[in-house]
Protein backbone atom coordinates (compact mmCIF):
# COMPACT_ATOMS: atom_id res chain seq x y z
CA UNK A 1 0.00 0.00 0.00
CA UNK A 2 2.88 2.40 0.71
CA UNK A 3 4.19 2.68 -3.33
CA UNK A 4 0.56 3.42 -3.90
CA UNK A 5 0.87 6.11 -1.61
CA UNK A 6 3.31 8.43 -4.54
CA UNK A 7 -0.13 7.68 -7.38
CA UNK A 8 -2.32 9.69 -4.81
CA UNK A 9 -1.47 13.12 -5.55
CA UNK A 10 -2.33 12.11 -9.16
CA UNK A 11 -5.58 10.49 -7.81
CA UNK A 12 -6.49 13.72 -6.22
CA UNK A 13 -6.52 15.77 -9.75
CA UNK A 14 -7.77 13.00 -11.44
CA UNK A 15 -10.88 13.21 -8.71
CA UNK A 16 -10.71 17.00 -9.37
CA UNK A 17 -10.73 16.09 -13.45
CA UNK A 18 -14.33 14.37 -12.74
CA UNK A 19 -15.86 16.42 -10.70
CA UNK A 20 -15.56 18.74 -13.37
CA UNK A 21 -16.74 16.79 -15.90
CA UNK A 22 -20.14 17.50 -17.57
CA UNK A 23 -22.93 15.57 -15.48
CA UNK A 24 -23.74 12.56 -17.49
CA UNK A 25 -27.65 10.91 -17.27
CA UNK A 26 -25.87 8.07 -15.99
CA UNK A 27 -23.22 7.64 -13.67
CA UNK A 28 -23.00 4.24 -13.24
CA UNK A 29 -21.72 4.02 -16.73
CA UNK A 30 -19.58 7.01 -16.25
CA UNK A 31 -17.89 5.29 -13.40
CA UNK A 32 -17.45 2.15 -15.21
CA UNK A 33 -15.51 4.43 -17.93
CA UNK A 34 -13.33 5.74 -15.65
CA UNK A 35 -12.55 2.48 -14.53
CA UNK A 36 -12.12 0.63 -18.20
CA UNK A 37 -9.75 3.29 -18.28
CA UNK A 38 -7.92 2.38 -15.26
CA UNK A 39 -7.90 -1.32 -16.24
CA UNK A 40 -10.34 -1.91 -13.94
CA UNK A 41 -13.30 -4.48 -15.57
CA UNK A 42 -15.99 -6.74 -14.38
CA UNK A 43 -19.81 -6.22 -14.13
CA UNK A 44 -21.54 -2.85 -14.36
CA UNK A 45 -23.27 -3.20 -11.31
CA UNK A 46 -21.12 -4.86 -9.25
CA UNK A 47 -18.32 -2.29 -9.73
CA UNK A 48 -21.36 0.82 -9.36
CA UNK A 49 -22.35 -0.85 -6.00
CA UNK A 50 -18.90 -1.30 -4.80
CA UNK A 51 -18.12 2.29 -5.33
CA UNK A 52 -21.37 3.48 -3.33
CA UNK A 53 -20.47 0.74 -1.03
CA UNK A 54 -16.71 3.13 -0.49
CA UNK A 55 -18.84 6.09 -0.45
CA UNK A 56 -21.41 4.86 2.56
CA UNK A 57 -18.26 3.42 5.02
CA UNK A 58 -16.24 6.62 4.41
CA UNK A 59 -19.88 8.43 5.28
CA UNK A 60 -20.17 6.28 8.34
CA UNK A 61 -16.81 6.14 9.63
CA UNK A 62 -15.87 2.91 8.88
CA UNK A 63 -12.96 4.06 6.81
CA UNK A 64 -11.35 6.40 8.18
CA UNK A 65 -8.13 7.18 5.44
CA UNK A 66 -7.70 6.98 1.75
CA UNK A 67 -5.58 3.85 2.91
CA UNK A 68 -7.97 2.13 4.90
CA UNK A 69 -10.97 2.53 2.13
CA UNK A 70 -8.59 1.38 -0.96
CA UNK A 71 -7.68 -1.61 1.02
CA UNK A 72 -11.37 -1.93 0.95
CA UNK A 73 -11.64 -1.86 -2.31
CA UNK A 74 -8.48 -4.01 -3.20
CA UNK A 75 -10.09 -7.04 -1.26
CA UNK A 76 -13.21 -6.88 -3.16
CA UNK A 77 -12.02 -5.96 -6.61
CA UNK A 78 -11.30 -8.92 -8.79
CA UNK A 79 -8.05 -10.90 -7.95
CA UNK A 80 -5.63 -9.54 -9.62
CA UNK A 81 -6.25 -6.22 -8.99
CA UNK A 82 -2.94 -4.08 -8.16
CA UNK A 83 -2.89 -1.89 -4.82
CA UNK A 84 -2.35 0.92 -7.58
CA UNK A 85 -6.00 -0.20 -9.33
CA UNK A 86 -7.52 0.03 -5.69
CA UNK A 87 -6.40 3.80 -5.01
CA UNK A 88 -7.98 4.23 -8.87
CA UNK A 89 -11.12 3.08 -8.13
CA UNK A 90 -11.22 4.75 -5.18
CA UNK A 91 -10.32 8.18 -6.78
CA UNK A 92 -13.31 7.35 -9.40
CA UNK A 93 -15.44 6.08 -6.94
CA UNK A 94 -15.38 9.40 -4.68
CA UNK A 95 -15.26 11.46 -7.86
CA UNK A 96 -18.36 9.84 -8.84
CA UNK A 97 -20.52 9.16 -6.26
CA UNK A 98 -19.50 11.25 -3.45
CA UNK A 99 -17.11 14.61 -4.31
CA UNK A 100 -17.73 15.82 -0.46
CA UNK A 101 -14.92 13.27 0.55
CA UNK A 102 -12.07 14.29 -1.70
CA UNK A 103 -10.35 15.43 1.54
CA UNK A 104 -9.65 11.85 2.00
CA UNK A 105 -7.63 11.95 -1.03
CA UNK A 106 -6.35 15.74 -0.43
CA UNK A 107 -5.34 14.04 3.14
CA UNK A 108 -3.46 11.24 2.07
CA UNK A 109 -1.66 13.78 -0.03
CA UNK A 110 -0.42 15.98 2.63
CA UNK A 111 0.55 13.09 4.59
CA UNK A 112 3.26 12.05 2.02
CA UNK B 1 -44.92 -81.79 -9.05
CA UNK B 2 -45.53 -78.57 -10.84
CA UNK B 3 -47.23 -75.73 -9.16
CA UNK B 4 -50.82 -74.22 -10.34
CA UNK B 5 -49.85 -71.36 -12.66
CA UNK B 6 -51.89 -69.65 -10.61
CA UNK B 7 -50.36 -70.11 -7.18
CA UNK B 8 -47.41 -68.88 -8.89
CA UNK B 9 -48.71 -65.47 -10.04
CA UNK B 10 -50.15 -65.06 -6.80
CA UNK B 11 -46.67 -65.76 -4.95
CA UNK B 12 -45.40 -62.95 -7.50
CA UNK B 13 -47.92 -60.67 -6.60
CA UNK B 14 -47.55 -60.90 -2.92
CA UNK B 15 -43.59 -60.56 -3.07
CA UNK B 16 -44.71 -57.41 -5.33
CA UNK B 17 -46.55 -55.63 -2.51
CA UNK B 18 -43.98 -56.59 -0.19
CA UNK B 19 -41.42 -54.94 -1.76
CA UNK B 20 -43.17 -51.95 -2.94
CA UNK B 21 -44.33 -51.58 1.29
CA UNK B 22 -40.98 -52.14 1.95
CA UNK B 23 -39.63 -49.56 -0.24
CA UNK B 24 -42.70 -47.03 0.91
CA UNK B 25 -41.89 -47.70 4.37
CA UNK B 26 -37.89 -46.77 4.32
CA UNK B 27 -38.80 -43.62 2.21
CA UNK B 28 -41.53 -41.95 4.69
CA UNK B 29 -39.60 -43.16 7.66
CA UNK B 30 -36.84 -40.85 8.17
CA UNK B 31 -38.82 -38.00 10.13
CA UNK B 32 -35.79 -35.86 10.66
CA UNK B 33 -33.62 -34.34 7.78
CA UNK B 34 -30.13 -35.35 7.99
CA UNK B 35 -27.07 -33.40 7.02
CA UNK B 36 -25.22 -34.25 3.50
CA UNK B 37 -22.00 -36.39 3.05
CA UNK B 38 -20.24 -32.96 3.23
CA UNK B 39 -21.83 -31.44 6.38
CA UNK B 40 -22.85 -28.22 4.51
CA UNK B 41 -26.48 -28.90 4.42
CA UNK B 42 -28.69 -26.80 5.38
CA UNK B 43 -26.00 -24.94 7.51
CA UNK B 44 -22.87 -24.85 6.42
CA UNK B 45 -19.91 -26.74 8.23
CA UNK B 46 -18.01 -23.61 8.59
CA UNK B 47 -20.86 -21.87 10.45
CA UNK B 48 -21.41 -25.23 12.52
CA UNK B 49 -18.10 -24.89 13.82
CA UNK B 50 -16.56 -21.39 14.00
CA UNK B 51 -16.09 -20.00 17.59
CA UNK B 52 -16.98 -16.25 16.11
CA UNK B 53 -20.39 -14.78 17.17
CA UNK B 54 -23.12 -13.20 14.77
CA UNK B 55 -21.35 -9.90 14.93
CA UNK B 56 -18.07 -10.93 13.89
CA UNK B 57 -19.76 -12.77 11.19
CA UNK B 58 -21.63 -9.41 10.21
CA UNK B 59 -18.52 -7.34 10.29
CA UNK B 60 -16.80 -9.73 7.79
CA UNK B 61 -19.78 -9.35 6.06
CA UNK B 62 -19.47 -6.13 5.67
CA UNK B 63 -15.85 -5.82 4.80
CA UNK B 64 -15.11 -9.14 2.68
CA UNK B 65 -19.37 -10.02 1.16
CA UNK B 66 -20.16 -6.26 1.04
CA UNK B 67 -22.73 -6.10 -1.74
CA UNK B 68 -24.02 -9.62 -0.10
CA UNK B 69 -23.73 -7.83 3.17
CA UNK B 70 -26.09 -4.41 2.02
CA UNK B 71 -28.46 -6.65 0.50
CA UNK B 72 -29.62 -8.74 3.46
CA UNK B 73 -29.19 -5.02 5.95
CA UNK B 74 -31.78 -3.71 2.65
CA UNK B 75 -34.18 -6.55 3.26
CA UNK B 76 -33.71 -6.73 7.12
CA UNK B 77 -34.45 -2.64 7.10
CA UNK B 78 -37.74 -3.56 5.37
CA UNK B 79 -39.31 -5.36 8.06
CA UNK B 80 -40.99 -4.32 11.06
CA UNK B 81 -38.48 -3.86 14.62
CA UNK B 82 -40.17 -6.58 16.43
CA UNK B 83 -39.11 -8.91 13.05
CA UNK B 84 -35.55 -7.40 13.11
CA UNK B 85 -35.18 -8.11 16.63
CA UNK B 86 -36.32 -11.74 16.45
CA UNK B 87 -33.82 -12.64 13.77
CA UNK B 88 -31.47 -10.78 15.98
CA UNK B 89 -32.43 -12.69 18.90
CA UNK B 90 -32.35 -15.97 16.62
CA UNK B 91 -28.72 -15.26 15.65
CA UNK B 92 -27.55 -14.78 18.63
CA UNK B 93 -28.90 -17.98 20.27
CA UNK B 94 -27.32 -19.92 17.52
CA UNK B 95 -24.08 -18.81 17.80
CA UNK B 96 -24.82 -19.90 21.67
CA UNK B 97 -25.08 -23.14 20.85
CA UNK B 98 -22.26 -25.85 20.36
CA UNK B 99 -21.28 -27.82 17.24
CA UNK B 100 -23.69 -30.50 18.03
CA UNK B 101 -26.69 -28.51 18.91
CA UNK B 102 -26.02 -26.22 15.88
CA UNK B 103 -26.44 -28.97 13.73
CA UNK B 104 -29.56 -30.12 15.29
CA UNK B 105 -30.64 -26.90 15.24
CA UNK B 106 -30.04 -26.66 11.36
CA UNK B 107 -31.96 -29.94 11.08
CA UNK B 108 -34.48 -28.92 13.05
CA UNK B 109 -35.17 -25.67 11.15
CA UNK B 110 -35.56 -26.76 8.15
CA UNK B 111 -38.47 -29.04 9.19
CA UNK B 112 -40.22 -26.54 10.84
CA UNK B 113 -42.20 -24.42 8.80
CA UNK B 114 -44.16 -23.20 11.86
CA UNK B 115 -41.17 -21.27 13.30
CA UNK B 116 -42.54 -17.64 13.74
CA UNK B 117 -39.11 -15.52 12.54
CA UNK B 118 -38.81 -17.82 9.25
CA UNK B 119 -42.54 -17.16 8.78
CA UNK B 120 -42.19 -13.13 9.37
CA UNK B 121 -39.21 -12.76 7.10
CA UNK B 122 -37.96 -16.35 5.17
CA UNK B 123 -34.26 -15.02 4.26
CA UNK B 124 -33.52 -14.03 8.04
CA UNK B 125 -30.95 -15.95 8.47
CA UNK B 126 -29.49 -15.83 5.23
CA UNK B 127 -26.26 -14.00 5.05
CA UNK B 128 -25.25 -16.21 8.05
CA UNK B 129 -26.40 -19.44 5.84
CA UNK B 130 -27.33 -19.75 2.42
CA UNK B 131 -24.15 -18.81 0.52
CA UNK B 132 -20.78 -21.39 1.31
CA UNK B 133 -18.85 -18.94 -0.82
CA UNK B 134 -20.26 -15.83 1.82
CA UNK B 135 -19.80 -18.34 4.76
CA UNK B 136 -16.07 -18.51 3.56
CA UNK B 137 -15.18 -15.16 3.57
CA UNK B 138 -16.55 -14.46 7.01
CA UNK B 139 -15.27 -17.04 9.00
CA UNK B 140 -12.13 -16.48 7.35
CA UNK B 141 -12.03 -13.31 8.74
CA UNK B 142 -14.52 -13.09 11.67
CA UNK B 143 -12.08 -13.97 14.24
CA UNK B 144 -10.28 -10.32 13.22
CA UNK B 145 -13.32 -8.60 14.90
CA UNK B 146 -14.72 -7.44 18.35
CA UNK B 147 -17.06 -10.15 19.70
CA UNK B 148 -19.32 -6.95 21.05
CA UNK B 149 -20.39 -4.35 18.20
CA UNK B 150 -23.81 -3.99 17.69
CA UNK B 151 -23.45 -1.66 15.22
CA UNK B 152 -22.89 -4.06 12.11
CA UNK B 153 -26.62 -5.05 12.82
CA UNK B 154 -27.62 -1.78 12.01
CA UNK B 155 -25.93 -0.79 8.82
CA UNK B 156 -27.38 2.05 6.89
CA UNK B 157 -28.14 1.81 3.24
CA UNK B 158 -27.35 3.80 0.37
CA UNK B 159 -28.54 7.54 0.44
Amino acid sequence: MRLAKLLVPALVTAAMVALTAPAHADPDADFANKLHGYGIYGPLDYNAWLGKITCERVHNGIDTTADKSARFAFVNLPRGTTTGQSYQFLAAAIGTYCPDQVPLLTEAAERQ
Amino acid sequence: MKRPRRSRARSVLRAGIAALTATVATTALPATAMADATNDYPIPRRMIVTTCNAEQILAAARDFTPIYYQRYMIDKHNKSTQVQQAAIDSAHYFYSLNPADRRAYSEQMVTNFADPVAAAWPNWAKIFFNNKGVTAKETDHCAEYPPDDLSVWDWSPAR
